[in-house]
């Protein structure tokens, strides 16, 4: 287990810019998320981690180590990919032998099956061991690709969304058992993903990025309770943040374009009149979509309330975050 | 847009004609549609198949129609297994089978293996390299007739370069060892590209994030190539044998061309043979048999490789 960091590193294809001057530090035995849509540079960023791809500017450290000019298996680093990878004409279980079987490492058989049957176990796919790789369902090969890093005692796992096509219980179950592993070996993780429940519940930290530059790094409850921008905050919450023009609710602090309200900053019974549109009930949430002079909001309500669509709610802003014209946060 | 056509089309036919189509089962209108594919395959592939096996029981002879045609049972059948000129013919093709076979193999899938990497006008390279399967086989029999020419010819001459060994005093065509391996040579540089191609088709296959993913775990060059590259690419080098194989086996345009056959019988395939038999001295009922003996070795051996082949592939 490693340190990773990354100073201002640059990458682009061609015209694309890809990644723009990232500087991030990746502290030994934590797990790093990184949030961002599509085409932001999570994948490249990984890439350039790994090895795979080089950075046009800028230095990777693995372990205090510069790893610039190294190749993927210099670095020790085990990676899952988002389009899984896996050997086909191997079985599942030779593909997660794969890696052990390295010549460098010399692992005794016995300690190669033990520890594949182990992770089989962990991931759910002790019954498919000996299956083709090509004979099994997309959350299945997801699964082998996870195992075939996890068997490895890397510097640092880079996983590329790695359980984006799981269903969701399953999902459920290996966040629960990715953060055990992680915290049970002190391992460090980078980790990609756009599911912000993965973020918000495995993450000692997170990376924002946007456009290929890093707009944010905290924890968790620093992004959401500290957004440094409208895209920042938009990463986090369920429902979305609400984002309107600043004087909407009463006179606004100089300089500010837009206030931000998480549903917790929406205060109700209290201020001033505004029409319930639809109520929703997801189960174990319930969620109110209202219209404020012209404008649409969402926010949540308890489970059981009488209010239907057509009544008239109270609404008022609880310490909101206020915004410039450009997006970037002023309180 | 195609629901739209199909009103139109309805609309358009007469009512009678609509009725009697309506009354059709889906059965009867694909039996419709093979019929014709059915009846083809018959009349060119199945009755001659039948018609020979029918021949290759008697004493016929083409040119000589009115002879009474007897019927002799297996006799020619056994006259060709215990003739040792058919031995010798089928010896000389399994030495150019074979020998064609690894050569070009081996050529083509290093061919295949460098060209695929990326280096700058690697499109030209093969393009070049293809250019000889693109002769026709008469042109290229006939021009490496000049080539082997011990006196004039580039080939000797290209010898000579490389060992000093005097250009005049060897033939490929004429030398009883060498002329099997002429062939051979003519062969393999005339279709190793084709090889490749196929090969080459083989290796784009693989997934690049494969090798990725192998590199990551620490993999060297040698395991992917072993582990990833080679049985990945196992069933189109396996198409491309096959493909050679029963090319190979009915060869005759470059060989008649090249070497006639000769010196002696050293490269008397079996085709050119049978060739022989059937139009040269008319035995039409001996060349039969001798046809149903090619047909059923081939076809023996051509069903064990696609059951392999298959099996290759379903791994």
């Amino acid at each position: 287990m490693a340190e990773v960091r990354l100073q201002n590193v640059s990458k682009s294809f061609g015209r694309q810019t890809a990644l723009e001057d990232v500087s991030l530090r990746v502290p030994n035995g934590s797990f790093v998320v990184l949030l961002g849509p599509t085409g932001a540079g999570k994948t490249t960023l990984l890439r350039i981690v790994s090895g795979l791809d080089t950075p046009n500017e800028g230095d990777v450290f693995i372990a205090g180590r510069s790893m610039a000019g190294l190749p993927p298996a210099e670095r020790n680093v085990a990676m899952v990919f988002q389009q899984y990878s896996l050997y086909p004409h191997l079985t599942v279980r030779e593909n997660m032998e794969f890696p052990l079987k390295s010549p460098l490492l010399r692992t005794p058989k016995a300690e190669i099956a033990r520890k594949v049957g182990e992770v089989a176990e962990i991931l759910q796919i002790s019954h498919k061991l000996d299956n083709k790789a090509t004979a099994l369902s997309g959350g299945e090969m997801q699964r082998v690709s996870i195992g075939r890093a996890l068997v490895r005692s890397p510097n640092v796992y880079l996983m590329d969304e790695p359980l984006s096509s799981l269903d969701a219980k399953l999902r459920a179950d290996l966040r629960v058992e990715l953060k055990n592993i992680q915290a049970n070996l002190g391992a460090t993780f980078l980790y990609v993903t756009h599911d912000q429940i993965e973020a918000m519940t495995m993450a000692t930290h997170v990376g924002v990025l946007d456009h290929g530059r890093l707009v944010q790094f905290g924890t968790p409850r620093e992004i959401y309770e500290q957004p440094v921008s409208i895209y920042a905050a938009g990463r986090l919450g369920q429902p979305h943040i609400n984002i309107l023009p600043a004087d909407l609710f009463g006179p606004a602090p100089s300089g500010a374009a837009y206030i931000g309200m998480r549903p917790e900053q929406i205060l109700q019974g209290e201020g001033q009149d505004s029409l319930v549109k639809r109520v929703e009930h997801l189960g174990d949430q319930t969620r109110l979509h209202l219209a404020f002079r012209n404008h649409d909001l969402t926010t949540v309500i308890d489970a059981h309330t009488p209010l239907r669509a057509g009544d008239i709610v109270k609404i008022q802003p609880l310490k909101p975050f206020y915004f410039d014209a450009a997006g970037a946060r002023i309180v | 847009m195609s629901d739209h056509l199909i009103q139109r089309v309805a609309s358009a036919t007469p009512p009678r004609l609509a009725r009697r189509i309506r009354g059709v089962s889906d059965r009867t209108i694909a039996w419709l549609f093979v019929t014709p594919t059915i009846l083809l395959l018959l009349a060119v592939n199945i009755f001659p198949l039948i018609w020979t096996i029918r021949l290759s029981m008697t004493n016929f002879r083409t040119n000589r129609p009115n002879n009474p045609v007897e019927f002799v049972g297996l006799e020619n059948y056994r006259k060709i297994l215990s003739n040792p000129d058919t031995w010798a013919s089928l010896q000389a093709t399994a030495h150019f089978l074979i020998s064609t076979i690894v050569l070009q193999v081996v050529l083509g899938f290093t061919l295949a293996y460098l060209i695929n990497k990326k280096f700058r006008g690697n499109d030209l390279w093969t393009t070049l390299i293809v250019l000889p399967m693109m002769l026709s086989p008469a042109v290229v029999g006939n021009f490496w007739t000049f080539l082997y020419q011990p006196q004039i010819g580039l080939f000797n001459y290209f010898i000579e370069f490389l060992s000093g060994i005097d250009p005049a005093s060897f033939s490929m065509i004429g030398d009883v060892s060498l002329a099997p391996w002429t062939i051979v040579l003519v062969d393999t540089w005339m279709w190793t590209p084709f090889v490749m191609l196929i090969c080459l088709a083989g290796l784009r296959s693989i997934p690049p994030s494969i090798y990725e993913a192998a590199e990551c775990d620490r993999a060297s060059k040698w395991r992917q190539f072993w582990t990833i590259t080679l049985p990945m690419a196992l069933p189109f080098l396996m198409l491309a044998v096959l493909f050679r194989g029963i090319e190979n086996f009915k060869m005759f345009d470059l060989v008649v061309q090249l070497t006639g056959g000769g010196p002696g019988a050293t490269t008397q395939l079996t085709s050119i043979d049978l060739k022989r038999e059937a139009f040269e001295k008319w035995r039409t009922g001996f060349a039969s048999a001798y046809a149903v003996i090619l047909f059923v070795t081939v076809f023996g051996l051509a069903s064990i490789y696609v059951k392999a082949l298959n099996k290759v592939k379903d791994r």
